[in-house]
């Protein structure tokens, strides 16, 4: 059974939002029932939600978010977040930024553990948890998921530039690979600067990845820029800010004692950060530009 | 200095101790200050929380009233509490309401209580969160207690006394900068500035580590059972967040690190002259359990 969006009781005081009207969230999953009411964010009015952290979506093109709780007698209750995003590499990239734990085959990708569950599909990426815990609540909320995925018509493409990064032969870390597309996000991750040396925008794509390089984790940053100017502009950027002292050289033993090099390849930037070995540094950095795309 | 670009290389040249404070101090947040000294009481019960912890009020009361007698050596509670307001006060408890993890109302209820003992009328008190730019009596406050629970957060590392007054700016999201360093800017403004007489960190079930923006992890928040007391919202949060580094490198082996440093405290310090966050200069009384106390 499932309900349209526009039958919902909004809630008083929020602002309807823009979800696709296609998507009809369940009404009912593993005996938890939808409450009746439904609470709608825009980007105006997310900040009322998430508490002073609403930028990590803003970032990432976010439309709407539609919110529902269901109630289960003698259980706790279980909540819904559904965020549609402008597309759905931003909606992998919300997914991938804060991904730590197991897949459940839920949507294009998920994960579970301690009581959240979230995943992505299409344009939207949803999280179910429920305000208490226990085996029947688990089962619930992965239950309650899968309903809420099947509702979600269409799945949609993982970024590209996603595919363009070594894999697991050279170490890749499971779970580590970001989607970002701000400089913000990525401090967050990896902070590099307080200011956006790597001119990173909207119209910018990054990908963040740990490799394990004797036994050391290394970090790759691969970001495509929208012209071969605003890649030449911002790998000028970086260099400048943060290898002064290479003097025209692509790589600088940092005071870590590690290894840092930059490289420009058409729109797209190349950064090896903490490499052990100029050796190791120089294999990763060869092993992304080899999937980068031919001709460029 | 101003236009200095900071990097993450700068971090690497100092130590990684006084890392953060070379970054804080190199003309960003401004220079250092003399060296005063704060007090912080951390106060402990076994029982203060039952079964699917149940927030036992008559415990609380009596950790609260022990926290501020020690924090200002009075021989009873409620000469403490009447040093904190008088009569003619009206008193705003901005509390948290984060609907994961908010003030326990047996705190509030505690702290409102004496507020009432010490004879400030029940209209002149009040407690909110969010509403505290349309509430009259935080708009009118001569007095203020700053209560919430002890957490990790998305964007300003910790969620602890000095972010809790986000509430009191219409433009929160302009305070995230720098891992929210201007936070301390707020304590400044007039609505706040000079009222807070008493800053407390519910530590019963903090929360040690996080992910994103709306995270909340059961496996990461712990029964610890405590409140942390003091008149120096910064001192109080370092403690703070020194419990909360302290539990996760227990719990992971290593110092894993937040979405952010909690680089707001250091810059409450250094920049606003809101307290103390250096450890060393922070007189840490530990009362009641000790047992897993961490700190």
């Amino acid at each position: 059974m499932v309900w349209i969006l526009t039958g919902a009781v909004s809630m008083k005081g929020e602002e309807k939002g823009k979800m696709n009207q296609e998507i009809s969230l369940p009404s009912e999953a593993g005996g938890w029932r939808w409450d009746g009411k439904e609470m709608n964010y825009d980007s105006r009015t997310l900040f009322k939600y998430i508490d002073g952290a609403a930028e990590l979506y803003l970032a990432y093109g976010f439309q709407s978010l539609t919110v529902r709780r269901f109630e289960k007698s003698n259980q706790p209750p279980m909540m819904v977040e559904l965020y549609e995003m402008a597309s759905s590499e931003d909606a992998y990239g919300v997914f991938s930024f804060e991904h730590q734990d197991e897949a459940v085959g839920i949507g294009q990708g998920s994960e579970f553990g301690g009581g959240l569950l979230r995943f992505w599909k299409g344009k939207c990426f949803v999280s179910v948890y429920a305000e208490g815990e226990g085996a029947e609540v688990e089962s619930g909320i992965l239950t309650m998921g899968r309903g809420v995925s099947n509702s979600i018509p269409a799945a949609g493409a993982e970024p590209i530039l996603v595919g363009f990064i070594p894999g697991k032969n050279v170490g890749l870390v499971d779970k580590s690979v970001r989607y970002l597309r701000s400089h913000v996000l990525l401090n967050q991750r990896y902070f590099i600067a307080h200011q956006n040396i790597l001119n990173l925008n909207r119209k910018t794509e990054a990908v963040l990845a740990q490799y394990l390089q004797d036994k050391q984790k290394t970090q790759l940053l691969l970001i495509r820029y929208a012209s071969l100017k605003e890649a030449g502009d911002a790998y000028q950027s970086f260099m400048k800010a943060y290898l002064p002292e290479a003097g025209g050289r692509d790589r600088l033993r940092t005071e870590d004692r590690k290894w840092t090099f930059a490289r420009q390849r058409s729109e797209f930037v190349v950064i090896v950060f903490g490499a052990p070995t100029e050796a190791d540094a120089e294999a990763l950095l060869k092993a992304t530009e080899k999937k980068l795309p031919r001709g460029r | 200095m101003k236009d200095k670009i900071i990097t993450r290389r700068d971090f690497f040249r100092v130590t990684a101790g006084a890392a953060m404070a070379a970054t804080v101090e190199s003309g960003i947040l401004g220079e250092v200050r003399a060296e005063p000294t704060a007090k912080v009481v951390l106060i402990r019960h076994a029982e203060v929380l039952g079964r699917q912890d149940k927030v036992q009020g008559e415990i609380l009361q009596s950790m609260l009233d022990e926290a501020v007698k020690n924090l200002l050596e009075t021989n009873q509670p409620m000469e403490a509490w009447k040093r904190f307001f008088k009569s003619s006060d009206v008193v705003g408890i901005k509390s948290n309401e984060w609907h994961r993890l908010p003030t326990p109302k047996e705190l509030e209820a505690a702290i409102k209580r004496r507020i009432l003992n010490a004879g400030v009328a029940e209209k002149n008190i009040g407690i909110d969160d969010r509403g505290v730019l349309n509430n009259p009596v935080f708009l009118n406050a001569t007095a203020l207690v700053n209560v919430r629970p002890l957490r990790t957060h998305h964007w300003s590392g910790v969620g602890t006394c000095l972010k809790n007054y986000i509430s009191f700016v219409p433009d929160p999201w302009s305070y995230h900068d720098e891992g929210c360093s201007p936070l301390g800017k707020i304590w400044t403004y007039p609505i706040v500035k000079g009222k807070t007489r008493v800053n407390i960190l519910s530590a019963l079930t903090p929360q040690f580590y996080g992910r994103g923006a709306h995270f909340f992890d059961r496996r990461y928040v712990w029964s610890y059972k405590g409140l942390i007391v003091g008149t120096d919202p910064v001192a109080v949060d370092a403690v703070g967040a020194h419990l909360l580094q302290t539990k996760r490198i227990g719990f992971f082996g290593e110092d894993r690190a937040l979405d952010v440093a909690p680089v707001h405290i250091m810059a409450a310090d250094k920049k606003y002259h809101l307290g103390v966050s250096d450890m060393r200069r922070i007189q840490l009384i530990k009362l009641g359990w000790m047992e897993e106390v961490l700190i």
